[in-house]
């Protein structure tokens, strides 16, 4: 910059004031390669005398992403934040099984590798060296080991860290050539020179196109979503995420924290409540939607026998029948609309949820206000409107039916529509 | 009493850990030199060479190549030594011309200015992919960096002189 001519001199003036005051921080060269988790206060500390956006942004963050890991700067940064992100995300879910799948597509990566040239007797070292994480990942799980101070050390130990890295660039770099199309346009020389001199160069730090190709060709597939928080001095007072995996992340997301000023990256967790992950509640949710943006306090609804025990909660007469019901208003009558007649006391629906529960038809002829849309039990089928044959083994499934919590909220409160039934 | 009951076998414990990572450490760079000494020998590339000194060190070799022909190093056969560090594959190799050679990119001393062996080495680069790309730097010498400022301006100017300049500095090393 002191080389350059002053024929902006005000300009440059203003711009140096700039670079300076956003310059504050610089990357930890002396740290750990990965940091244990800490308040992310310390990054607002950082720039606590800096540009005022940069600390209004750096105070919001720790409200919003109360703790961070902060990566050496060593120009691996951002390699070994996803990297080490993606062990810690699959150690936190605590699925061996899914935890043995990307064990699996990761040996398959390794053709990528082949595809491109390289030498198995090269690369084997850095595959062997990601094939480890995977077992002490795997081993801490069935430990039951609840933090992941392993991670944290074996990513601290230079070789097994540079191998992993290795192992990462590796793949990128593979997955672009053999996607060329996707990438070029971006870059501002040829695909292969791109990856000689910026991807697979030991300690280059990742740009903007590196980091979509390693999330493109090596995260996307987990399923686990990859987030920037961009700390640029642009307006507002939040710091600007972007979404970078293709996809709704179903499994979880890990957050990076860049500052474009030092190309620098660290992790970042947002503050969220802790839900437990079990797989039997995370199942059906698989199935449907990103778990991320349901109501959290909802997720209780279907684990909960009281609510579950409530007959028309259960079963949505209208399922099946393409007209909906209002199970909810168990004190209105059916209107004069209702394709169904009223029902003798003896041909009142048995909840399932009740069958094990000692019950009598006539204890339920003394509440003549509970609605009768419901189907009748199977040991009457004779006595069944026709409709009704289109369920016929449903009240056999009994328990097993879940509601969508999703429907649980007010404004959907018309109509009750059920999941299908759910079986293990 | 107590304390130093537990404390030892702690201690113990931490030298082991420390030395079982170091012998990984040295055990991975001498996997990695063996794999590629393999390689060389059951695939050798034309006009390159490569070998460990004598002294059951893996981590120092010395290396040929032949120039290449149309280049004025046609039928030179100029020797290197390649120093390892511990940190191999992951930190470049020293490489340093044992004959003397007059080139843009190679100081007097043997030293060599070539981006792969510097800040764009990449840890599946290997003896072999230096020493081909040395041979190409002998016919291509990147004179927009030189180290010998005055082969660069020959290299550009007069070929005729270069190509003697080539010569009389060239010696062929005995073997030891």
């Amino acid at each position: 910059m002191s080389s350059s001519t002053n024929m902006n001199a005000l300009s440059q003036a203003e711009m140096e004031r700039f670079q300076k005051l956003s310059n504050e921080f610089e990357p930890d060269v002396q740290g750990p390669l990965v940091s244990t988790k800490q308040s992310s206060h310390t990054i607002a500390l950082d720039y606590a005398n800096a540009d005022p956006t940069l600390a209004a942004k750096t105070n919001d963050l720790a409200v919003t992403h109360p703790t961070t890991r902060i990566m050496k700067g060593d120009g691996n940064c951002g390699w070994r934040a996803v990297a080490f992100g993606y062990f810690e995300t699959m150690f936190n879910n605590r699925d061996p099984i899914r935890l043995q799948e990307e064990l699996i597509r990761f040996k398959t990566l390794n053709s990528y590798l082949d595809q491109v040239g390289h030498q198995e007797h090269l690369y084997e070292i850095f595959a062997d060296a990601t094939e480890e994480i995977f077992a002490q990942t795997a081993q801490a799980i069935q430990n039951g080991d609840r933090d992941e101070s392993f991670l944290v050390n074996a990513f601290n130990e230079e070789y097994s860290s540079n191998a992993v890295i290795t192992h990462f660039r590796l793949l990128t770099s593979a997955w672009m050539k053999l996607n060329p199309d996707r990438y070029q346009a971006y870059l501002t020389m040829p695909l292969d020179q791109y990856c000689g001199t910026r991807i697979e160069p030991v300690r280059s730090e990742i740009d903007e196109v590196g980091l979509q190709a390693l999330v493109d060709g090596v995260i996307n597939p987990s399923q686990f979503g990859v987030e920037i928080l961009y700390l640029d001095r642009s307006e507002g007072e939040h710091v600007t995420p972007h979404q970078i995996s293709d996809k709704c992340p179903i499994h979880a997301t890990i957050r990076l924290l860049y500052r474009p000023d030092s190309g620098h990256y660290d992790i970042l967790y947002r503050a969220e409540p802790t839900v437990n992950m079990t797989p039997m509640v995370n199942l059906q949710y698989d199935m449907t939607s990103n778990l991320e943006a349901w109501d959290q306090g909802a997720l209780n609804f279907d684990v909960s026998s009281h609510l579950m025990s409530i007959p028309n909660l259960m079963a949505d007469p209208g399922f099946g029948m393409g007209t909906p019901m209002s199970p909810m208003a168990p004190s209105v009558s059916p209107t004069p609309a209702s394709p169904f007649r009223m029902s003798p006391p003896q041909e009142i629906y048995q909840s399932p949820m009740q069958s094990h529960v000692p019950s009598h038809p006539q204890s339920h002829a003394s509440i003549p206000s509970i609605p009768v849309a419901s189907p009748p039990p199977q040991v009457m089928p004779s006595a069944a409107p026709p409709p009704m044959t289109t369920l016929p083994s449903r009240s056999s499934d009994g328990p097993q039916i879940r509601l969508n919590p999703l429907v649980m909220k007010p404004n959907l409160s018309r109509s009750l529509p059920v999941t299908t039934p759910f079986k293990k | 009493m107590e304390d130093s009951q537990n404390s030892a076998p702690d201690a113990l414990e931490a030298t082991k850990l420390n030395n079982s990572g170091q012998r990984t450490e040295t055990q991975s760079v001498t996997k990695r030199l063996q794999a590629e000494l393999m390689q060389l020998m059951l695939s050798p590339s034309p006009g390159i060479s490569a070998f460990p000194d004598g002294d059951g060190n893996l981590l120092s070799w010395t290396a040929t190549i032949t120039g290449p022909t149309e280049t004025p190093y046609e039928n030179l056969n100029l020797k290197l030594s390649f120093s390892f560090p511990n940190t191999y594959p992951y930190s470049a190799p020293t490489v340093l011309f044992k004959t003397p050679i007059y080139h843009p990119n190679v100081d007097f001393s043997g030293r060599i200015c070539l981006d792969i062996l510097k800040d764009k080495w990449s840890a599946v680069y290997n003896v072999q992919t230096v020493l081909l790309s040395l041979q190409s730097l002998l016919g291509e010498p990147n004179n927009a960096s030189p180290l010998n400022a005055q082969a660069a301006e020959l290299w550009d100017n007069d070929q005729e002189e270069f190509k003697r300049q080539v010569l009389a500095r060239h010696l062929d090393l005995d073997d030891e």
